[in-house]
């Protein structure tokens, strides 16, 4: 499991569903000096991950369903998201996604995705998040489970920092 | 009802707002959205407004349905969820829907043409004049 970075923004995504709005607005504050296609690129990510972590963390007594860490070194961007999962099965299944778009055409991956749900509107979850990061906003996607702790981490270059 | 025109729960010309995503009705045949969509309450409002629009627009046997979404800045995947079943449900139905979009938001320059590539003769994207032109 990878360390913060120094510099990391870090928040701490309370127990309910209108925290992704927090989340998005934190998104924004953390990286208001960088060019716009970064903004939205880390908007997107960050509030992709925070839902994925209201959805799926494990529930518990806790305040906080995981933290999200959003820092720029050497012209990269990171957005990392650790969350406890309630499944191992649900991390496996993040994993298995990851790997696959680290040797696939993502845009491809995004649109047979977008054509399952197409043929089938009743599939119940639509698991777009990590692909829309990776197509739409151009992260390059990692991540680690050490159970119960499941770390997502994305990056790309930042150029306006 | 006049054949063509669409009329539902919102007014024509009436914003409804739900948290931070607006609507509205701006004429019979076209939906605009702006702001952002990103809650589980917007979205659950989102997707049955979209059911009710695809009602109506089946009743008013509406050949064309525009949806303005040049100032709808960030959407959750969910969201994208919903134009995927919307899409699905107007290829269903014979009608087509024209998105207008924005040349300066990522997500629309690159979602709207992966949507568009599911069902090509139902959805139209047009560009806004920032761009220099239309496209569909």
């Amino acid at each position: 499991m990878s360390v913060a970075p120094q510099a990391e923004r870090t928040l701490k995504l309370p127990r309910r569903e209108a925290a992704v709005e927090d989340a998005r607005r934190f998104a924004e504050l953390a990286v208001t000096y960088c060019t716009p296609e970064c903004r939205e690129a880390v908007t997107l990510a960050v509030c992709e991950l925070g839902e994925n972590l209201i959805k799926y963390s494990a529930s518990s007594d806790e305040l906080n369903v995981g933290t999200i860490g959003v820092s720029i070194e050497d012209g990269q961007v990171r957005v990392r998201a650790v969350n406890r999962v309630t499944s191992p099965e649900d991390a496996q299944r993040v994993t298995e996604i990851v790997q696959k778009m680290t040797v696939s055409d993502v845009k491809e991956l995004y649109r047979a995705r977008l054509q399952e749900l197409f043929a089938n509107p009743s599939l119940p979850r639509a698991q777009l998040g990590l692909l829309r990061m990776a197509f739409e906003g151009g992260f390059r996607l990692s991540c680690s489970f050490e159970a119960p702790q499941l770390q997502i981490v994305a990056e790309r270059p930042c150029t306006g920092a | 009802m006049l054949a063509g025109q669409v009329t539902m729960g919102i007014k024509l010309g009436e914003k409804v707002s739900v948290e931070t995503l607006t609507v509205e009705l701006t004429r019979p045949t076209e939906l605009t959205l702006s702001g952002t969509l990103s809650t589980p309450t917007a979205q659950t409002e989102f997707r049955r407004l979209l059911q009710d629009l695809h009602a109506q627009i089946v009743a008013a046997r509406t050949a064309t349905f525009e949806v303005n979404v040049e100032a709808l800045s960030f959407v959750n995947s969910s969201a994208i969820r919903a134009f995927v079943d919307w899409i699905s449900r107007a290829a269903h139905a014979g009608y087509t829907l024209a998105f207008k979009t924005s040349p300066t938001v990522t997500w629309h320059r690159l979602s709207f043409s992966v949507l568009k590539s599911l069902a090509p003769t139902t959805v139209e994207i047009v560009e806004s004049r920032a761009s220099g032109g239309a496209a569909s």
